[in-house]
């Protein structure tokens, strides 16, 4: 039962209470509360009596271990097994069982005075200079300290370790006392105004947040109801809703998480044990074959199971809002997400590295454009690529943007989708569309450069037909070749205003881009044959584009 | 309209410009309504090309072309838009705060009524830590990476210096109190700047660890990275000391002198747009400390003018702090940081390397969220939004933002003396299959020299990587 005994022989360390001052500085405000003697409140009130735990030097340092020190009865009888409290009970009990006893005799000598550790290594009460005088105040000492909170108060749910702190609580508590207007009850004024900063911030922040994401995120499909409303009890939940940040909340519902799975309860959850998980699954299988109808069976069966799943899981973990939103979304777009897909996937994947397959499930807008927006990061890589074949970064840039090399590449990208679709008659309104949208685009630009001749010969013989075509279904044109002029313009005046140094710093981006975007533009080439005839036409586009080698030379820096 | 004018007429200057351009041009009349009409495509690369334009007159202080770049981004650009087109908005906006600054009157003035709401920060780094996998895995990395290190150990102190997050630790909790040989006593030091963040953390551990029956103890340690003060953290002999730094140290990167002799690449002192006032210098009070022990710290000869930032300065703050961290000899320390170099001495080169940085960032979010999400817009503007604004706008102690490559970061690790702990198996296991889970599958995780790096697509964006004390 007694870990260690030793006794305290070295009087440097017990000069007096005063020598410990900055170390009970310290633990001054953590420890002030606790009584050596058993009736804690009490001692408040008494004053300057020897700093909590400064020992009496000749004292005999005792140091139980954690379970003996709790052990409400440590002295058992090994008959019955029942256990006492005091040693002098259990030898009582054991002349019951005919067993040898023997009462503690008052010694004549004066008795040893007794001091005890506590068992928690790092607290300061574990160092014999340290240590309390009585088992009862170690005892008690060690349940508030380091133990379980066991005594809940059922009035402000304040939770003590120890019973009679806790019987003292619940006589004042609500007699003085201070609640905030989220409905939490605190019998201390500075726990009290520890909360109401970040209280009051966060239901300020709610109230702003709440309705935009009940409304914009989940749209008026009627279907979605349930799901917006499951959301907004989780923000509740969390502190965001309506009744403001409640500390008590916050943390019950961090575990009401964290009870789903044992380890690493955060990040991974189970794929099988909830639903979040199962959302992502489906929008995978979305993502990838666009099977509408196994997608709409989560809509569907949401309310229930996967509303309280929400509840828990809409905070803590990743995306189960977001993919809660794709699925509404899409659900509404289905209709256009449908074809858009197929040849989406076809086309888009292989030109941009497959990171683009998140347009089916994104956005509402997308109705409008037929063709699915490059990603930002192609984008970037496709401008340092225009950028590293000549040596002025504006320049081609700009020309990229509204002339041959950038609208040859995409024009043809998206004749190969348009060809692919071809087969698909709902599809082929929309795809022409956008052929002639690219077509168009690259029309002006083939007139000022000489990359007219390259880019219908990468077209081949169905140029003839889309030229067809774009009489009769476009009707804007017009406006089209307007704007691939006004890009030249624009470009001409930003570009002839350049300076050098953004040459170099961009070129030179432009060409680590270029080796660590190598098998992009590899798989690129290969699925769109068609642009290679990019990349070839510079040095064939006479006149102009020799002027651009000329100039990439340092000759002209 | 006067930029057009001026515009011809740099094109008729211009040695790049093929003339027939000119004569065909149609009428400059409107050009905004069609400019509007361009494809997400063509109109993407358009601003980026007037980004960069406009970075570059930024850059030579010729303001007036500046104000027309941006006049002209503002038609196309948008934060509500599609990617570029929020990109766009964020990069000019931040372009526009670095013209701002070259009056300084004019901007306090403006900036005179922000309010910074803590709360608001707070809730975007919970979006943050919601929406994207990197802090996850940066988390799940390093507490197995603590879990491995602390094993058998009966005494663990863990010091965060960035105390924002309770599920790290909480995660944590969780692992320990499962550990074959039982928990150990635990105590978690938290640094950050606000304490109700700490109280709410104390709060939420305290009660976990009291539930798993953990010994556990908090310690909050109210300050900035900056000035903190290594004695608050009380490291204790006889106990095993882990760290964990998730996207902090790279703050520290500003060189302690860097205002006195700041070369003339990184002001724009051209046209008189000395737009930096001397930013005052906050000297930390641990980075004085420390300063005296690391004299011959870095090769002498480079100044800031050199285009490494490795070596782009004398002392940095960060040479005392990961000093003063090396002396309290953690068995382990777990560093995240974003992978991306966007501590360059010129502004054009943060500039590039940032916008490819933060594209794959808005990339990432228009595959998880829809483009009026609210929760998106917050993570761009205030997060992203602020971060690109930091690296565009600031300069000197001001610049915080000062993110670095992973393999800058081995080597002033290295230096630091750190010897660097290869990541597990396991740990690689548990941050792959989160980034499985994740709905959207442009993620990847990459390992480089027993470091996780974060990836979307090909592009990397953060790195995890563990040290230990080299003796």
């Amino acid at each position: 039962m007694i870990m260690a005994a030793s006794n305290l022989s070295n009087p440097m360390f017990f000069g007096g209470g005063g020598g410990e001052e900055d170390q009970s500085q310290m633990t001054q405000q953590q420890y002030s509360a606790i009584p050596t003697s058993s009736t804690p409140p009490a001692t408040a009130q008494k004053k300057k009596r020897n700093l909590p735990g400064t020992p009496n030097p000749d004292a005999e340092v005792i140091a139980l271990s954690p379970k003996t020190l709790m052990a409400t009865n440590r002295f058992i009888c090994e008959v019955c097994n029942k256990g006492f409290q005091r040693e002098q009970n259990l030898q009582l009990h054991r002349r019951g069982h005919n067993l040898p006893w023997k009462l503690k005799q008052k010694s004549t000598k004066e008795v040893k005075r007794k001091v005890y550790l506590c068992p928690e290594p790092t607290c300061v009460h574990h160092d014999a200079s340290r240590a309390l005088g009585d088992l009862t105040g170690i005892k008690k000492h060690f349940s508030r300290k380091h133990g379980e909170k066991k005594y809940k108060c059922d009035k402000c749910s304040k939770r003590y370790a120890v019973q009679s702190d806790w019987k003292a609580h619940s006589k004042t508590c609500g007699t003085r006392e201070y609640r905030c207007d989220c409905g939490t009850l605190f019998s201390r004024r500075d726990s009290f105004i520890t909360h109401r900063a970040f209280c009051d911030a966060l239901a300020q922040e709610s109230a702003r947040h709440t309705p935009n994401l009940s409304t914009h995120i989940f749209g008026s499909n009627a279907m979605n109801l349930n799901l917006s409303q499951a959301q907004i009890p989780s923000n509740n939940m969390l502190g965001l809703g309506g009744s403001g940040a409640k500390l008590e909340q916050l943390s019950s519902s961090s575990s009401l998480f964290a009870s789903q799975a044992p380890r690493s309860p955060f990040f991974m959850p189970p794929p099988d044990s909830h639903q979040g998980t199962f959302q992502d699954q489906q929008n995978k299988q979305f993502h990838g074959l666009m099977q509408l109808p196994d997608h709409l069976q989560p809509n569907t069966n949401n309310s229930p199971s996967a509303a309280s799943n929400m509840f828990n899981l809409s905070f803590y973990s990743n995306s189960s809002t977001a993919n809660s939103i794709s699925n509404s979304t899409s659900d509404n777009n289905s209709s256009f997400l449908m074809p858009d897909h197929q040849y989406g996937h076809e086309g888009n994947t292989s030109i941009y590295s497959g990171s683009n397959t998140h347009y089916n499930s994104t956005s509402h807008d997308h109705q409008k454009q037929t063709a699915a927006p490059m990603s930002a990061t192609a984008l970037l890589q496709k401008a340092a690529q225009m950028g590293s074949t000549t040596s002025n970064p504006s320049a081609t840039l700009l020309k990229g943007i509204s002339s041959s090399s950038s609208s040859s590449l995409s024009s043809a990208n998206k004749f190969q989708r348009g060809f692919n679709s071809i087969g698909n008659p709902e599809n082929e309104n929309q795809q022409l569309e956008g052929l002639m949208n690219s077509f168009a685009n690259g029309h002006p630009n083939s007139i000022y450069g000489h990359q007219h001749d390259n880019t219908f010969a990468g077209f081949g013989g169905n140029a003839m037909r889309l030229e067809h075509q774009q009489k009769r279904n476009f009707g804007n044109m017009e406006e089209a070749v307007a704007a691939g002029k006004m890009n030249q313009n624009f470009s001409a005046s930003m570009g002839g205003s350049a300076d050098d140094r953004l040459t170099l710093d961009f070129l030179g981006i432009g060409g680590r881009v270029r080796k660590m975007s190598d098998a992009f533009s590899q798989r690129e080439q290969q699925t769109v044959g068609v642009s290679e005839m990019s990349s070839l036409e510079h040095p064939k586009t006479g006149p102009s584009s020799q002027a651009r080698h000329v100039f990439g030379s340092p000759a002209l820096q | 309209m006067m930029f057009q004018d001026d515009g011809s007429s740099s094109v008729t200057s211009s040695p790049f410009q093929n003339s027939p351009m000119i004569s065909l041009s149609p009428g400059l009349g409107s050009p905004y309504p069609l400019l509007k009409e361009l494809k997400s495509e063509d109109r993407g690369l358009y601003l980026i090309h007037l980004l960069l334009t406009c970075a570059t007159h930024v850059a030579t202080g010729s303001l007036e072309n500046a104000n027309l770049s941006l006049d002209q981004i503002s038609h196309l650009a948008s934060p509500d838009g599609d990617t570029m087109q929020r990109i766009a908005s964020y990069f000019a906006e931040a372009l526009a705060d670095r013209i701002l600054k070259a009056w300084p009157g004019l901007y306090k003035a403006l900036h005179s009524t922000k309010l910074s709401l803590f709360s608001e920060d707070i809730l975007v780094r919970k979006i943050f830590f919601e929406v994207f996998p990197f802090l996850k895995v940066a988390f799940i990395v390093t507490n197995q990476a603590i879990i491995e290190a602390m094993e058998g150990e009966k005494m663990v102190h863990i010091i965060d210096l960035n105390a924002a997050y309770p599920m790290q630790w909480h995660a944590l909790l969780q692992d320990l109190s499962a550990r074959p040989e039982g928990p150990p006593h635990l105590r978690i030091t938290g640094v950050h700047p606000q304490k109700e963040v700490l109280d709410q953390m104390a709060h939420v551990l305290t009660e976990e660890a009291e539930k798993l029956d953990i010994p556990f103890q908090f310690n909050p340690v109210v300050s900035k990275l900056d000035n903190l003060d290594i004695e608050q953290l009380r490291v204790k002999t006889g106990e095993a000391l882990a760290i964990s730094s998730i996207l902090q140290l790279h703050s520290l990167l500003c060189p302690v002198d860097e205002p006195h002799k700041r070369s003339p690449l990184t002001t724009m002192k051209s046209n008189g747009v000395n737009l930096l006032r001397a930013s005052q210098i906050k000297q930390s009070t641990l980075g004085d400390l420390l300063q005296k022990d690391m004299v011959n710290g870095q090769s002498p000869g480079a100044d800031s003018a050199s285009s490494s930032p490795q070596s782009s300065a004398p002392a940095v703050q960060i040479d005392g702090f990961l000093n003063a961290l090396w002396g309290l000899s953690p068995k382990v320390m777990v560093v995240a940081e974003q992978d991306s170099n966007h501590n360059g001495s010129s502004l054009m080169e943060r500039l590039s390397e940032s916008l490819y940085f933060y594209a794959a960032l808005f990339d990432c979010l228009e595959s998880t969220l829809p483009r009026s999400s609210m929760e998106r817009l917050k993570l761009e503007k205030f997060l992203f939004g602020e971060e690109v604004k930091n690296i565009i706008a600031c300069e000197g102690s001001s610049r915080k933002e000062r993110h670095e490559k992973l393999e800058k970061w081995i080597q002033r690790l290295d230096f630091a003396g750190f010897g660097s702990v290869p990541l597990s198996y396991y740990g690689m296991l548990q941050a792959r299959r989160l980034v499985q889970g994740y709905s959207c599958d442009g993620y990847r995780i990459k390992e480089e020299n027993g470091c996780v790096v974060i990836c979307w697509q090909d592009r990397a964006l953060y790195s995890v990587s563990a040290w230990r004390c080299r003796r």
